[in-house]
């Protein structure tokens, strides 16, 4: 403890102090930094046994099989039919950040194997009415502007061609805890060229961004980007306050602005189908969302459910080509026929990526 | 290290609507460092707290603003939710519920909401919050009486202050800059030049 800072080593002393006092007065000893302090220790332990996102080498989903061995029948039966239609699965660190993490990756990756130069321009517009969305809001400029840039570079990175191309393993890489050493030279070069609405003084200003990278710091590319998510949730959600406000009121009693404000906007709150629904209409993305639980029909027979959340063009804007072509295709067939852009699988309290054959 | 660039953005922010909200924020004292602040909230009218001024002590935190900015009174203050004696203040966006979407302005503006809507039943101060739930009417009068003599001092105008203590006979100069390292709070001030 003699490493610890100065704060830590006074709520010490006040610890230590309180022995002696009276059960009232040990409330008065629990200081904000003291309680902080151990979160960021219960995350660190966290870390360790699971990094942002997971290995390079997707898991087979034999080893989920593993892990509920002498857990329930329906697990393992419903483990066995996603063995049919999925190849793998990748898991993201349980920090909150769960849901956030494994779109990021998953889009990410998913732009950096199509190459889709259409789909980045079409997310780049919705990315871009997001920003306004805040805007008229009354957020602050400075507080969302860095993430914004931050992850439409993401996106120009993952596209190949240019000099600041990346590779899979540098994706996943960024994804996770450590930072690419040479990463900061061409992002203070390059941000400006392309994020033209960002002011000439602001790039010094990334100089700060370029520190997370690059230290020890748990602030990397990854927080940001999804604090990026954050923001566009929080925007979507209260621009259309109207439309989520019975759902929030049936998930927590709160208003839509306290909702976003306790459970959309701080790092590490956990997500629902509230944020996912923004998310997925914010940004025109499809999410398919896999559910693996001790649920079954009274039937008898085991099926694995699933919920897809298409986007609502009229609020997010363009849908990906694939996707509008697929609603052309199917007549008035509908959301059925979108094919989802993500595939996420969800265990109560936990989201990670899947990847169909 | 600290998006100092953003706390820039912010002080400026802040201090260019001073007149409505009331709300500034400053280098803390003699200090150069952006890491360490003086906000300034008034005191809620209808509320035991109006007619005080009164002083939080802001350092950032390395992981600023991913990290909630610290924040305590340095002007004492008599409420449920700040301990009476080392001025911490208990308050979710300071801790889990803090976000990068917040800023110090709007943190400080939470700082005044819980002074006009206080939360007994999640105290600081245990004590404080005791005498709330039992005895409201002593509360009120105590918490009068310490905004009264602690947060007052420093609604006197500064060429107020200036004037008086020239009057004492200490040169000018010397008291605006005596006044200037106190933050503007004359007893201690006074105390400093007779010392000196």
């Amino acid at each position: 403890m003699q490493n610890q800072d100065g704060l830590l080593a006074d709520a010490e002393v006040e610890g230590i102090s309180s022995t002696q006092a009276s059960n009232v007065d040990d409330w008065e000893n629990f200081r904000d930094d003291a309680i902080m302090q151990q979160q960021s220790s219960i995350w660190a332990e966290e870390a360790e046994k699971i990094p942002f996102v997971g290995d390079k080498a997707r898991e087979p989903l034999s080893s989920l099989a593993a892990e509920y061995q002498s857990g329930s029948p329906i697990l393992l039966e419903k483990i066995k039919l996603l063995t049919e239609e999925f190849a793998a699965i990748r898991r993201t660190r349980g920090d909150g950040n769960c849901f956030f993490r494994s779109f990021m990756f998953s889009y990410l990756e998913r732009i950096l194997e199509s190459q889709d130069q259409e789909e980045v321009h079409r997310i780049t517009g919705n990315v871009e009415n997001c920003r306004r969305t805040l805007q008229s809001l009354g957020y602050a400029d400075f507080t969302f502007e860095d993430f914004f840039a931050l992850f439409l570079e993401q996106l120009e990175s993952v596209l190949q061609g240019n000099k600041e191309s990346i590779s899979h393993d540098e994706l996943i890489q960024r994804s996770r805890d450590q930072s690419v050493s040479d990463y900061s030279e061409w992002h203070i070069t390059h941000v400006s060229t392309y994020v033209t609405w960002m002011r000439k003084e602001d790039v010094k200003h990334m100089k700060f961004l370029c520190a997370a990278f690059l230290s020890a710091s748990p602030y990397n590319v990854s927080c940001l980007v999804v604090m990026f998510f954050r923001f566009v949730t929080s925007g979507e959600i209260r621009k259309r306050s109207e439309f989520f406000e019975p759902f929030i009121l049936g998930l927590t009693n709160a208003t839509v602005e306290q909702f976003c404000k306790s459970s959309v906007e701080p790092m590490g709150e956990e997500s629902d189908h509230v944020h996912i629904t923004a998310l997925s209409d914010a940004l025109g993305v499809p999410i398919r969302v896999v559910y693996l639980d001790r649920s079954s029909c009274d039937a008898g027979g085991v099926s694995v459910n699933h919920h897809d959340f298409i986007p609502n063009p009229p609020s997010g804007g363009d849908l990906p080509l694939a996707a509008a072509t697929a609603t052309a295709a199917g007549g008035s067939g509908g959301s059925e026929t979108i094919k989802p852009f993500i595939t996420l699988l969800y265990r109560p309290g936990h989201y990670d990526i899947l990847y169909p054959k | 290290m600290v998006d100092f660039a953003r706390v820039q953005k912010e002080l400026q922010e802040c201090n260019k609507d001073i007149d409505v909200s009331g709300i500034s924020i400053k280098l803390k004292g003699d200090s150069n460092s952006l890491t360490h602040l003086t906000g300034t909230i008034p005191g809620p009218l209808a509320t035991p707290y109006e007619g005080g001024n009164f002083n939080i002590d802001i350092v950032l935190p390395d992981g600023y603003p991913f990290e909630p900015p610290r924040m305590q009174f340095a002007t004492k203050v008599w409420h449920p939710n700040i301990s009476s004696q080392s001025g911490a203040i208990c308050l979710d966006i300071l801790k889990d519920q803090w976000s990068p979407a917040l800023t110090l302005k709007t943190a400080l503006l939470s700082v005044q909401a819980l002074l006009s809507a206080p939360e007994p039943d999640d105290p600081q101060d245990a004590v404080v919050a005791q005498q709330y739930l039992r005895d409201y009417q002593t509360f009120a009068a105590t918490a009068r009486y310490w905004t009264e003599t602690f947060a007052r001092t420093s609604t006197l105008g500064i060429e107020d202050k200036v004037k008086k203590l020239v009057e004492m006979g200490f040169p000018e100069a010397l008291v605006r800059s005596t006044l200037e390292s106190v933050g503007g709070d004359e007893n201690m001030a006074l105390e400093k030049l007779c010392s000196g």
